[in-house]
């Protein structure tokens, strides 16, 4: 186990690295970072000083030293229009991120995984059909209209719901509906197909020869093993989840990371918008590690693999 | 629902008699009752004003006003100055100051402090505190404020003498003016040397009716009433959040999560007038106009005035102002403000897509040019959309940049680095005073928001004659004769003047929306302290 | 070289069978798609009016022809410029299709390229790769997608470059794996022990037979492209306007949810909804097809 941890975070670092680089190598390539990273109307001295931090004018080896450098004290840049610290905005913000995108998670293990199980239990019947179908909007269908038809719905036309901004569960409901609607259909899907496969096996009908009732053999031993693949889609889900809680954000104006990476383009304020993809970055990695490492802890084979 | 009290500047005149005269006139009314922590307790209730764009930190100090609207709606919150605009006052409301003296050569102006002014760390406003203020100011006007004057006296612990080198006629006119500077503003020396201007900008301390409780930054500013304000403050709590999207502005209005807000567009005005509860406050407020960047350098397409004539000829005005303000904005042809002193009152401007097509031709554009970006001030998007499409009948193609209020301004300060290619500017201000005001900001050579890209030596030098006359009617003329000259020559071509688009939510007390908007200066909801709330 | 051949070469590095496919396509996505792909096509053509351009003599805000205050003039409305909200709809989908369709070439023949280069070399060229695809697979996609785009500028082809930038790690990875399988086969191996040159193998052995997973990957994910691509419009980093893009008057329409001008939502939506779907399903058809025992997945 030991190893595995080991070997796993040693890759991270790796991918930390190769991502610190191709960010750097993007913002070098494509013009003057100077330019991008000094505020419109800088001064001369404004401008020496952001060489100075960011060593722009030595070579690129030592440019990505004092990068690297900087990132690794937490010093992200400090963001021209709020005048702080890009890492302490983003901080600042990522608890309201991290309430959604939890929330989304929840709904759509709420939505997706008893309308699987239902599906994959009443196998082409209503239920399954519709599910099939309901799934297959679900991931076609753009998140953020899906958003802007909820406010349409709930908001303007019923006005049950409130249209945006951070409040109380009332303001959570509808973006985390949009955000985890994704989710929720995968979950479906895979469940479905999770819980047919275990429900066709051998070990399943020799619980039901034993006698076991029906929603005991679902619940004991069909449910845990189809849980399995589950988590693995969870953690590849977190990726699309940040992705798309950009577009949620900005939709319902809520006040996450996404929304500070919108409001830092059109501020074209690129300290920010770096950092916060930076960071971004960074704890992606950060929690498929974690995923990772659980996931291995909970299936022995994972450990065997490379 | 007619805003008839608007008086404009030129009817005023001002010379140093009026200037003598008023000062007079405030002294007889004696210092304003300073409030007993009795009356400050009657401050309660919340009020939340839903902001139409982002919110910059910057906005919160005055030491960097940049010259424009967008300050003040917020320094008139946190922090109070020596004489503002106020109501129908267009630059003497007395405020930190009871009273001033202005000297019969215009060289010198003397202000008096009210007693027991404080700043909300409960240190007093004292003329050091002004000194300071005054000396380290660094926004619009800083330049023009430190060439003219000598020196800053402490007289006492609440008098200061302003001396100038020569007679500054418009100094007070300069100083007291909504959306032109910050020099008049008093920040707390000791705090702000203490924290720096960037600590400052994020736990913001003044004189004003409120205090900052917190700030979420870019998201949300919670004020709460500064009980020891020299006035009664009436709503305890006041919100200021950004809210960028329109349709969540007003259904945030709707739902009562605000109570005023700013920036309706086109679409949604008929909502709020059907709905017996909101009322709409349409403020004929600021200008819009377009800078054909680089009109001066003979490379650009814009060198040729026929192009410029023909950019104005094709732009319908009319269906702009019904589209945006509901027909309630002014489809004038000047792009100063005609309530300010000495504003050019210029008839409406030609709508001819025939005669710009021929003028095209003529300049050797018949199948018209690209142009890089047209950028609006934020967020009036929809208007450089309309525009954009409009030029489009005459050939010119041109992309819409969406660009965010605090750059924008930041950027149209810079200069012409950061406008590459063929562009266009779609300004939009509001800025009181005088029509020099306007002239110094937009167009002079260095002009705070004109910087580097827009210069014409022979109406700067109209400009200095203008200033350092003591005549009216020769000042009148240089006035007119700079205005005719920059409309004749379509150097800058006006779009409309647009009523900012307002609405009142139905918690707040007002028989009538100017109950909301006082001010004449400005289509702000200010002065905050003097909003109640029904009930 | 004698005739005999193994027999198996034959029949697996012949090309993939499209023309029997072509006879058996889907029709439920080829109705769907067809429609667009012609519109996108001929809009100058098909489309009644300038999408950038007012309507004369149309009101702003015109209803669906069908409804009060409609005309048959603008039969699904206009928007707050008084444009054809048809004629936007048709050159919308250029923009999408293109991009969408480009962007996965891009994505694809990045990924393919890399997948195979990574699987046949393998060593430290492999290591690499696949370290550099975890790396990009930890940068959300969309946000690397609005970096990018800041730092370049907005217009069409960045994009397109830019999604497939960011989309190109779906394919390395499967198609590292299948290609770690072909490596094993028998007809590959007998190639290298003919004396083949690596680039020979790779061409005429592993390429060919990686193509069909490198289709069906395709399918599936242009819908994914599709919907970046509205998303990065929505945001407003994408095609500029006045341009049509689905995305973009999704985000133009935002405001005018609450005028209750709800056309100019539902129907961009449901054009960007429609395509992805069918692509959906033929991405699913074309894997059903491929290899019947992944049906459940």
């Amino acid at each position: 186990m030991l190893q595995f941890i080991i070997r796993r975070t040693c890759y991270s670092i790796i991918t930390l690295l190769i991502l610190s680089l191709t960010i750097f190598a993007v913002v070098r390539f494509t013009g003057d970072p100077a330019t991008l990273m000094a505020e419109p109307g800088a001064r001369a001295e404004d401008l020496a000083r952001v060489r100075a931090q960011w060593g722009l004018d030595r070579s690129w080896p030592v440019q990505y030293y004092q990068f690297v450098q900087n990132i690794l004290s937490g010093n992200l840049g400090i963001s021209f229009n709020y005048r702080m610290p890009v890492s302490e905005l983003y901080f600042e913000r990522l608890p309201n991120s991290l309430q959604l995108a939890l929330a989304a998670t929840l709904l759509s293990f709420l939505i997706g995984i008893p309308a699987g199980l239902l599906s994959a239990v009443r196998v082409d019947g209503i239920w399954d059909q519709t599910g099939k179908v309901v799934a297959l909007l679900g991931l076609s269908i753009p998140g953020f209209w899906l958003g802007l038809l909820l406010i349409l719905v709930f908001s303007v036309y019923l006005e049950w719901l409130p249209t945006g901004g951070k409040g109380d569960w009332r303001n959570l409901l509808m973006p985390a509906l949009a955000l985890g609607w994704y989710f929720a259909a995968s979950l479906l899907r895979l469940t479905r197909s999770s819980m047919l496969e275990v429900m066709r096996s051998e070990y399943i009908k020799l619980a039901r020869l034993k006698g076991l009732p029906g929603y005991v053999v679902i619940a004991k031993h069909g449910f845990k093993n189809a849980l399995v693949p589950v988590l693995t889609l969870a953690g590849v889900n977190l990726v699309v989840m940040v992705n798309a809680a950009v577009i949620i954000e900005v939709v319902f104006a809520w006040p996450g990371i996404g929304r500070l990476l919108f409001e830092g383009i059109f501020q074209r304020d690129f300290p920010l918008v770096q950092g916060v993809v930076v960071l971004a970055g960074v704890m992606i990695v950060f929690v498929n590690l974690l995923i990772d490492i659980l996931y291995a802890y909970i299936d022995p084979r994972i450990r065997l693999m490379r | 629902m007619g805003g008839k009290h608007r008086r404009s500047l030129s009817s005023i005149g001002l010379t140093r008699r009026d200037l003598l005269v008023g000062s007079a006139a405030m002294a007889a009314q004696g210092p304003a009752p300073f409030m007993t922590p009795a009356a400050a307790a009657a401050a309660n209730g919340t009020m939340t004003l839903a902001w139409h764009t982002a919110m910059a930190p910057r906005w919160l100090d005055p030491q960097e006003h940049d010259g424009t609207a967008t300050p003040d709606n917020f320094l008139t919150a946190l922090h109070d100055a020596l004489i503002k605009n106020s109501g129908t006052t267009l630059y003497d409301h007395p405020a930190l100051a009871e009273r001033y003296e202005f000297a019969q050569d215009g060289k010198s102006a003397t202000f008096w402090l009210r007693e027991g002014v404080q700043f909300h760390n409960g240190e007093p406003v004292t003329a050091d505190d002004v000194k300071f203020s005054y000396e380290s100011y660094r926004g619009a006007l800083a330049s023009a404020f430190k060439a003219k004057t000598e020196s800053v006296d402490v007289v006492d612990k609440r008098t200061v003498r302003f001396r100038f080198k020569e007679p500054f006629l418009d100094f007070l006119l300069l100083i007291g003016s909504g959306n032109v500077t910050g020099a008049g503003w008093v920040v707390p020396a000791k705090y702000y040397q203490q924290v720096g201007p960037d600590g400052f900008k994020r736990k913001p301390i003044g004189a004003g009716p409120y205090k900052l409780a917190y700030v979420e930054a870019g998201v949300k500013l919670q004020l709460e009433a500064f009980e020891q304000y020299y006035k009664p403050v009436h709503i305890k709590q006041f919100t200021i959040v950004s809210v960028p999207e329109a349709a969540t502005r007003l259904a945030m209005l709707e739902r009562g999560e605000a109570d005023i807000i700013y920036g309706l567009p086109g679409e949604l005005i008929d909502r709020v007038k059907q709905n017996p509860k909101l009322m709409l406050a349409p403020v004929l407020s600021g200008s819009f106009w377009l800078e054909l960047v680089g009109f001066q350098d003979p490379s650009s397409p814009f060198h040729d005035k026929r192009v410029r004539q023909a950019i104005s000829l094709a732009i319908d005005r009319k269906a702009i102002n019904e589209a945006e303000s509901g027909g309630l904005g002014k489809v004038s042809g000047n792009w100063i403000n005609d309530d300010v002193q000495y504003g050019l009152t210029w008839p409406e401007l030609e709508f001819n897509l025939e005669k710009a097509r021929a003028l095209m031709k003529e300049a050797g554009h018949a199948n018209g040019f690209a142009v890089n970006w047209l950028t609006p001030l934020a967020p009036f998007y929809s208007r450089g959309e309309r525009v954009v499409a409009q030029l489009q009948a005459i050939g010119i193609r041109a992309k819409l940049q969406v660009m965010e209020r605090g750059i924008f301004l930041q950027r149209t300060q810079s200069g012409k680095q950061q406008w590459p290619g063929v562009q266009i500017i779609m300004h939009g201000a509001r800025i009181g005073g005088t029509w020099v005001n306007w002239y110094e900001s937009f167009f002079k050579c260095g002009g705070f928001n004109s910087a580097d890209r827009v210069c014409v030596p022979e109406l700067d030098a109209k400009l200095d004659r203008y200033k350092t006359s003591t005549d009216a009617s020769e000042r009148k003329l240089l006035a007119e004769e700079v205005q005719r000259a920059i409309l004749d020559n379509y150097y800058l071509v006006p779009v409309f003047r647009h009523a900012f688009m307002n609405a009142i939510g139905p918690r707040i007390a007002a028989q009538k929306w100017q109950d909301v908007f006082p001010t004449i200066t400005t289509g702000y909801a200010y002065p905050w302290e003097d909003i109640k709330l029904k009930g | 070289m004698s005739t005999t051949t193994a027999p198996n070469a034959i029949e697996f590095s012949a090309p993939s069978p499209l023309r029997r496919w072509l006879r058996e396509l889907p029709l439920l996505p080829v109705l769907i798609l067809l429609p667009f792909a012609l519109m996108a096509t001929f809009a100058p053509f098909i489309a009644p009016y300038d999408p950038t351009e007012p309507v004369p003599g149309a009101k702003v805000f015109a209803p669906p022809f069908w409804m009060v205050d409609g005309n048959t003039a603008t039969l699904l409305g206009t928007d707050f410029q008084s444009r054809d909200l048809l004629s936007r709809l048709i050159y919308g989908a250029r923009v999408s299709l293109i991009v969408g369709l480009m962007g996965t070439v891009v994505a694809g023949s990045l990924g393919t390229v890399l997948g195979i280069l990574s699987g046949y070399i393998g060593g430290w060229v492999d290591q690499l790769i696949m370290r550099v695809t975890d790396a990009w697979l930890a940068l959300p996609a969309l946000v690397f997608a609005i970096f990018l785009a800041t730092v370049v500028g907005p217009n069409m082809w960045n994009i397109v470059i830019i999604l497939g930038l960011v989309y190109w790690t779906r394919y390395a990875r499967v198609i590292r794996g299948e290609v770690l399988s072909l490596r094993e086969r028998e007809f590959v191996q007998l190639a290298e022990i003919a004396g083949a040159s690596r680039l020979r193998v790779i061409v005429r052995h592993i390429l060919p037979n990686v193509l069909n997973t490198a289709m069906v990957l395709a399918s599936l994910t242009i819908g994914v492209v599709i919907i970046a691509e509205a998303s990065l419009s929505f945001l407003g980093v994408g095609v500029p306007p006045p341009e049509p893009a689905w995305g973009l008057m999704l985000s133009e329409a935002r405001s005018t949810l609450m005028a209750g001008k709800w056309w100019l939502t539902v129907f961009p939506g449901a054009c960007i909804l429609l395509v992805v779907l069918a692509t959906q399903l033929l991405g699913d058809w074309l894997r059903v097809r491929l290899d019947p025992q992944q049906r459940n997945l």
